[in-house]
């Protein structure tokens, strides 16, 4: 409560909005991604440095031959979190197939709000039993590679290194758009 | 009074462009509050307290007791509130807001003076 305060009465709500920096996402160097590379173009390497669930960086020229399926991610999204379950069943199901599943765990935040922090992703990868490769994109690198706007982001890679499908938002277990990201992972295996 | 109601105006004008909350000021001595407004169908994270980034660094965030029930978004509009010279407000409001019909989360800049 705000208490005994009569003068607020009298300067109530007076902020001024003094321009609009930016809307929709925006990194910490204020860059704007140059282009977002669509469907059926080569899909841009990864070069972050730092990764949790895999003894090294790992690099999309080093998939060759596997399907790979990119979940941009923070764990303070809860559109996010709550379509993890999702993605570890996509990690069982289809490991041994030939699916590569990496999160791309990108900040909104800067450091302050402790989502660059790898002990405080460590636990998030616990908490949630991810078992796949995330690698810490606190630079925002990986997401203005592939001009994402928006958490939770997919983009699925076929054996090639070809970006073949791109989407975003929230899906559960056995929902349409779940299943929608099934068949399409099971044809890229099937090529 | 009028002044104030104006700027107000703006303010809400200048959000509705694309920013899907509002920042409103309760001014008092020696403390001045800041409320973060979300527009209709839009829900402010609060797994990632949105932020008021002072000029001279300082990060205040905001934050409110109530939740909705799965403890992700705040209930009502979340608040903080700081003792601050008048030159200090001015600053940059960080919010990730997810709207509810679209199940993504995005984050949002606002420059604030008040």
């Amino acid at each position: 409560m705000y208490p005994r305060l009569p003068w607020i009465a009298a300067a109530l709500t007076s902020v001024l909005g003094l321009g609009l920096l930016a809307a929709g996402r925006s990194d910490g160097s204020g860059a704007r991604p140059a282009a977002v590379p669509a469907a059926g173009s080569p899909a841009p390497e990864l070069t972050n440095g730092s990764w949790l669930n895999s003894d090294r960086p790992l690099r999309l020229r080093e998939l060759r031959g596997r399907v790979v399926l990119l979940n941009f991610w923070v764990f303070t999204c809860y559109n996010c979190t709550n379509t993890v379950p999702s993605l570890v069943e996509f990690d069982h199901r289809y490991r041994d197939r030939g699916l590569t599943l990496i999160g791309i765990h990108t900040p909104e935040f800067p450091p302050y709000a402790g989502e660059h922090d790898k002990g405080n992703l460590s636990r998030a990868l616990a908490q949630y039993g991810i078992g796949y490769p995330n690698a810490q994109d606190n630079d925002s690198r990986t997401w203005n590679a592939y001009g994402i706007r928006y958490w939770p982001s997919f983009v699925l890679i076929d054996k090639q290194g070809v970006i073949r499908y791109t989407g975003y938002g929230e899906f559960h277990l056995d929902d349409a758009h779940f299943r929608t990201w099934d068949a399409r992972i099971r044809e890229l295996l099937a090529e | 009074m009028r002044r104030s109601v104006t700027v107000l105006v703006l303010a809400v004008a200048a959000a509705c462009r694309s920013v899907p909350f509002r920042v409103e000021a309760e001014h008092g001595r020696p403390t001045s509050r800041l409320r973060l407004v979300a527009a209709p169908g839009a829900r402010i994270n609060a797994r990632l307290k949105p932020a008021l980034e002072l000029m001279d660094g300082t990060v205040l965030r905001f934050d409110s007791p109530h939740r909705t029930a799965d403890s992700a978004y705040f209930a009502d509009a979340p608040t903080t509130e700081r003792a601050l010279p008048e030159e200090a407000h001015r600053g940059v409001v960080r919010a990730s807001v997810c709207p509810s019909d679209e199940k993504i989360c995005r984050s949002y800049e606002l420059a604030v003076r008040w």
